[in-house]
């Protein structure tokens, strides 16, 4: 990389970009490049934040924030976390990465002010860092350059919050915290929601377990509302199971177009059935070329625009197979002696 | 005695009432068929379910014949001869008419291992020799039907013919009667006999390879494990085969125009018999019907179902369906090279998916499973069908030469006596054609025949409880889960039933989809000609014999069975919900209501009252 560190669109990258980008967007990358349908995007390497910090001088006093905290002070922590947050808010962008996201911005679509989704791409995506570094943050339904410079800033700030501050504080050997961002046009969700690629309960890899709710996937996300549950079989795309949820609220594009914001759905759609059988099928071969692309169970997070099109938003690696799977047998099994079982009678272990 | 009643969400099998105008039921069954007060202690103490797969109705005297015979061929096989190590043979009772059953367990662990050596060594002699052995078996069958056909009932002459005085080797008539009666009853012991010896085994080895599925992918359906198994010729298919060629024939000959919903059988065949292509279409009808036509009207080992032969109402019943379907332009070919296709892609694709070390067991397995299935399936055909309502039409030519005595009023009430008690009637009438002297039998029976039969009718009224004693923790053995489809959650799934009048049922999903419709709640065969295009049948179990009228309805709900039927296999042939094993839909729903039939989770609900 020469020069400052710069923006680039989601389909040049590839897992091998995790440690410059952040796990969330080398893993969108990877999807396109395996023709997943992903909305296309812009991500922002760490190094980005880091310049940000050593450009404005905000290093030092960061860390004298941090030095003189003690982390069993709640109150503390929190009014520490505050203040960093004000320092991140007041720093300016820099030139060179205001015009750099700007120009990646409008690059995204022909739209002016398109609305865009903001999160941010933590190191080590997987694990219970990116949780405490604030990885499920996500800014959605942001437009104009203003706000997405606003939403940039508010990925990082959530590095500091009184949460992860906590967190790296209790782990032995913490790095220097950066975090990626990811940039990506808004799908304006009819119906969203996630989707295992196995059974998450049972672990049963003939199956993939869809749930969905209406409007933007934060409520299913979230477990604000009991979504829609399917098991569909892979190996038919027959519906195994089918319970519907009760799902009296969804998120939706607030006014204007801008942020998201929580309304009622009326009567009649909470308890009915969001997908139905040809987007259910859509989305199991999806879920299949994406678990064939990566070679492991993925947890996948999808939305279905108001034209009925499936985009993935985000996938990852489902880490602990439960069930079956995890009591898979590890010797070869003998036909006979399974059978002589069936009657009671066990065959000595061989 | 002063046992108490342990607690259970089934009822005590003493503590079930006689209905009303039912009193003295009993005297209809062998003693030994009762939960008698010198068995309460242990009968009490079990789990029993209404066997209304076999016996969906009040059992008449002799058709006793047929649990006795099956429970003594299935316990001879499975308790002396293989000796499965934990479970002897199944105890049956009755109750109110109805049949309750429960296996003997094996509790002992040294016993269990003394049987586990008899088990593998002979049933793994049948496993490696299967083929063979059902080649062997197919033959005795077929020498046993032919016993039985040829059997000759005689009669009881004035004078005997002069043979008798000069030839060496006859008999007189009344040696002869009781011979051929002794042969008649044999004959059917062995035909159980048979019926039974590779049942265990078949269903066995179909059972573990569910399993082993199971444990890798728990959320297969049953019916794809069903699919993957399922045979594409074998003989259960051909009569619904053959019917539907029948009817492409009648279309493309001009002889269509006979058949007409609505029309009884002789009187589509007597419009048949006035045209050339008519005579033509009756004459490859005829030619077709043996064996073919040796279809049961349903799987109940009763006398009530008859073969095809004697009741053309159900293959005619199906002409008429895939008449018109032709008509319509539908093709009512079975796809046999798609289904074989498809049954080849899930097993590939489900092999790919269970993991590496069960590779080698699931091949083995599926490939088991399908050198039994022909003989899983084709029992029926040559035992529960062809054999059986020959046997059953002999025995109403010994009702018709009571009946021609006096001793009876009609043929058909030989099946209100006992086997035993028709030997006694049997008896007395040689005896008094022996000596000319006067019969008491005439005197004797007719009132007898007359009070079961009343019996009979009002204890059909009564809906038994889906079982009885204990509840138990889990259902374990094997007979009961593979030959009756009874498994823990069923139990539990009745249990719960048993208290709230709930307007949903619960089975096992056996056909995926989900359709609403006016329910055809169908209890005796006779009613099988009832239904009508676009209902849902709803009965006690679904026989293979019904196949035909599959055409017709749009699901299929029964109260017992599992998945891997015939039944259930057409129905996903058909594309077509279905809910088996719901333990009470016919004693829940009545013919009208409007219903909605969930295959896909099992579910059946009724939605109001009418459905025109």
């Amino acid at each position: 990389m020469s020069g400052a560190p710069h923006a680039r669109p989601l389909a040049e990258l590839r897992s091998t970009d995790a440690d410059a980008y952040g796990g969330k967007s080398a893993g969108l990358g990877e999807l396109i490049a395996a023709g997943i349908p992903v909305p296309p995007g812009f991500a922002l390497p760490t190094a980005a934040f880091l310049r940000f910090v050593e450009d404005a001088g905000l290093g030092p006093a960061i860390d004298a924030e941090l030095a003189a905290l003690s982390v069993a002070d709640t109150r503390a922590t929190q009014a520490s976390a505050a203040r960093i947050a004000e320092l991140i808010r007041a720093a300016p962008l820099g030139d060179a990465l205001r015009s750099d996201l700007a120009r990646r911005y409008e690059e995204l679509d022909v739209a002016e002010q398109p609305p865009v989704a903001v999160r941010s791409s933590a190191l080590g995506e997987d694990g219970a860092d990116a949780t405490f570094a604030g990885a499920q943050e996500s800014y959605l339904w942001v437009r104009g350059a203003e706000d997405l410079f606003t939403a940039v800033r508010d990925c990082w700030i959530s590095l500091y919050s009184a949460e992860a501050i906590s967190y790296r504080a209790n782990l032995a050997a913490a790095a220097a915290p950066a975090m990626g961002v990811t940039v990506q046009l808004m799908v304006d969700a009819a119906v969203s929601g996630v989707m295992f690629t196995c059974n998450p309960v049972s672990g049963d890899p003939s199956v993939t377990a869809v749930n969905a709710s209406w409007g933007l996937g934060l409520a299913v996300v979230a477990g604000e509302v009991t979504p829609d549950y399917f098991l569909i079989s892979k190996v038919t795309g027959e519906t195994v199971r089918r319970t519907l949820g009760s799902k009296p609220f969804e998120y939706v594009a607030g006014a204007g177009g801008r942020g998201a914001v929580r309304a009622e759905v009326d009567e009649a759609r909470r308890g009915a059935a969001c997908l139905g059988d040809e987007q259910l099928a859509e989305l199991v071969s999806i879920s299949r070329s994406v678990q064939r692309h990566f070679g492991s169970h993925q947890d996948i997070e999808w939305a279905i625009d108001r034209d009925g099109v499936i985009f993935i938003v985000q996938s990852r690696a489902v880490t602990a197979v439960p069930g079956a799977a995890a009591e898979a047998p590890t010797a070869p099994l003998s036909a006979m002696s399974l059978v002589m079982g069936t009657f009671g009678a066990h065959v000595g272990e061989g | 005695m002063a046992a108490t009643a342990p607690v259970s969400a089934f009822p005590s099998p003493y503590s079930i009432e006689t209905p009303p105008g039912c009193e003295g039921w009993e005297e209809i069954y062998p003693y030994h068929a009762f939960f008698a007060p010198a068995r309460r202690e242990k009968d009490e103490n079990r789990f029993w379910f209404w066997n209304s797969m076999h016996f969906p109705l009040p059992m008449s005297a002799f058709d006793v014949t047929c649990i006795d015979g099956p429970y003594q061929a299935v316990g001879a096989w499975q308790n002396r001869v293989f000796a499965v190590p934990p479970a002897m043979g199944i105890d049956y009772r009755v109750v109110n008419g109805y049949i309750y059953i429960s296996g003997n367990p094996v509790t002992d662990p040294a016993k269990i291992a003394e049987r586990a050596e008899f088990f593998q060594r002979r049933a793994g002699h049948y496993f490696a020799n299967w083929d063979e052995l059902y080649a062997r078996w197919r033959e005795k069958m077929q020498s046993l039907i032919a016993q039985i056909t040829e059997l000759r009932v005689p009669a009881l002459p004035e004078y005997e013919p002069d043979e008798v005085m000069f030839d060496d080797e006859r008999n007189t008539a009344f040696i002869d009667v009781l011979d051929a009666y002794q042969r008649t009853l044999r004959l059917g012991e062995l035909m159980w006999q048979q019926h039974f010896e590779f049942l265990l085994l078949g269903y066995g080895a179909y059972a573990t390879f569910a399993e082993l599925c199971k444990n890798s992918l728990p959320d297969i359906p049953d019916q794809h494990i069903a699919q993957m198994v399922a045979g594409i010729d074998v003989i259960l298919f051909r009569p619904d085969a053959e019917l539907r060629r029948l009817a492409r024939l009648a279309v493309e000959s001009g002889a269509h125009e006979a058949f007409i919903e609505g029309r009884t059988p002789a009187e589509i065949e007597a419009e048949l018999g006035a045209s050339d292509a008519g005579r033509a279409w009756l004459e490859e009808l005829e030619r077709i019907k043996d064996p073919w036509f040796n279809m049961a009207t349903g799987d109940g080992l009763t006398h009530e179902y008859r073969s095809w032969l004697d009741d053309p109402a159900i293959p005619y019943a199906a002409l008429i369906g895939h008449v018109d379907a032709l008509r319509a332009g539908k093709q009512i070919e079975r796809p046999t090279e798609e289904i074989l296709k498809e049954r080849e892609r899930l097993a590939g694709e489900y092999r790919e998916l269970v993991p590496e070390a069960a590779r080698g067991a699931f091949d083995e397995l599926l490939a088991l499973s399908r050198t039994v299935f022909p003989y899983v399936e084709e029992h029926k055909f040559y035992c529960d069908y062809w054999f059986l309502t020959r046997w059953w039409n002999k025995l109403r030519e010994f009702g018709a030469l009571l009946a021609r005595n006096g001793y009876l009023e009609d043929e058909e009430d030989i099946f209100q006596l006992g086997r035993h008690e028709v030997a006694m009637a049997l008896d007395e009438l040689v005896l008094m054609w022996a000596t000319g002297g006067e019969a008491l039998g005439p005197h004797h029976w007719p009132p007898i025949v007359r009070r079961r039969k009343e019996v009979l009718a009002r204890l059909a009224q009564w809906t038994p409880p889906p079982a009885l004693g204990v509840t138990p923790e889990a259902i374990t053995d094997p007979m009961t889960i593979m030959l009756w489809g009874v498994t823990t959650q069923r139990v539990q799934e009745w249990a719960r039933s048993q208290h709230g009048d709930s307007n949903e049922l619960i089975g096992a999903a056996a056909s995926p989809g989900t359709i609403e419709g006016p329910a055809r709640v169908i209890r005796t065969v006779s009613e099988i000609a009832d239904v009508r295009e676009g209902e849902i049948l709803v009965c006690t179990i679904t026989s293979p014999a019904w196949a035909p009228i599959f055409s017709k309805i749009r699901a299929a709900v029964t109260d017992i069975g599992g998945v891997m039927s015939h039944a259930a296999i057409v129905c996903r042939e058909y594309g077509m919900p279905a809910v088996v094993g719901t333990g009470r839909a016919t004693s829940q729903i009545t013919t009208g209501q409007l219903i909605r039939v969930d295959g896909t989770n099992g579910v059946v609900t009724i939605l109001g009252n009418d459905g025109r």
